[in-house]
């Protein structure tokens, strides 16, 4: 009986955290139609491997303040923002940032990781080389919206 | 003895990853750049001949890649400022901060800060060895 319970709480405690893994399309089945970049934007595309650990943790993203998506595992999406310099952050028991600067016709890939802090788990987020981000986000699925615009600092 | 060890190496890899939460700031001020305009960005680039590891002053360390491409693009008072051609480079205290070299004559005195517009110095500034860029 108490096997039994076990293995229940085990099958259910997995089913949770692969409820909150991402599951929309992957990227290699929407590279072809991503929208061009517009002129005077640059692209910041933002992802996390897919991994069990910390999988429960999934603060908002904010790009210079303004909530962007979401740190999901085995996800990945992308804003547009004019050239400029930006802070990308996210929130749990402690905030963490990285500041880059974006210019026109440039991408820039920010990845989001867990770590754990004193009390709770927290994302890191750091700024990734196009090499290694490129080869991660075939195997990513979009957790995004529709690419919005908005002013830079 | 040996259980002392063992028992202090295993509180050693509890602690490491929560003291990381207590990284120091990176030191940075506010700094003029002079951006590189025309023929003067194309022509300046340096490639490093061999890796070459960097500590920074917040305990991280950095390793710059063995044929990365650094291309010129402005001054600050401390030297010439490089960003890395096809790549991304970073320093990282309590957050990540894209950063671009700063070298006078063969050392690296620091670096650019170009998402805040500041300098982060190193001291002592690291000199390069010789031929590290060819």
């Amino acid at each position: 009986m108490k096997r039994t319970f076990l293995k229940l709480s085990a099958a259910a405690a997995c089913l949770a955290v692969l409820a909150g893994c991402a599951s929309g399309v992957k990227y290699q089945d929407m590279a072809s139609a991503m929208p061009s970049l517009k002129a005077n934007q640059g692209r910041v595309y933002f992802f996390r491997s897919s991994s069990m650990v910390g999988a429960a943790i999934q603060p908002d993203i904010r790009l210079n303040g303004e909530v962007v998506g979401t740190s999901k595992p085995g996800g990945f999406f992308f804003v547009d923002r004019p050239a400029g310099s930006y802070s990308a952050s996210t929130s749990t028991e402690t905030e963490k940032s990285a500041s880059f600067a974006l210019q026109a016709g440039e991408t820039k890939y920010l990845r989001t990781s867990p770590s754990f802090g004193l009390m709770v788990g927290r994302i890191l987020v750091e700024l990734e080389t196009p090499e290694k981000a490129k080869a991660e986000l075939p195997s990513l699925s979009y957790t995004g919206s529709l690419p919005s615009t908005s002013a830079s600092k | 003895m040996t259980k002392l060890n063992t028992l202090f190496s295993r509180l050693l890899t509890v602690a490491s990853p929560l003291l990381a939460a207590c990284a120091p700031m990176v030191p940075t001020a506010p700094v003029a750049f002079t951006p590189f305009v025309g023929e003067a960005v194309q022509t300046k680039v340096l490639e490093l001949r061999a890796p070459l590891e960097l500590r920074l002053p917040t305990g991280y360390s950095r390793v710059l890649a063995m044929g990365s491409r650094w291309q010129a693009v402005g001054r600050v008072p401390q030297g010439t400022v490089y960003r890395p051609m096809n790549s991304v480079f970073s320093i990282e205290g309590r957050q990540v901060h894209e950063a671009y070299l700063v070298i006078d004559h063969t050392a690296l005195t620091g670096f650019y800060l170009p998402g805040e517009a500041r300098f982060s110095p190193l001291d002592p500034s690291v000199q390069l060895p010789t031929g590290a860029f060819q």
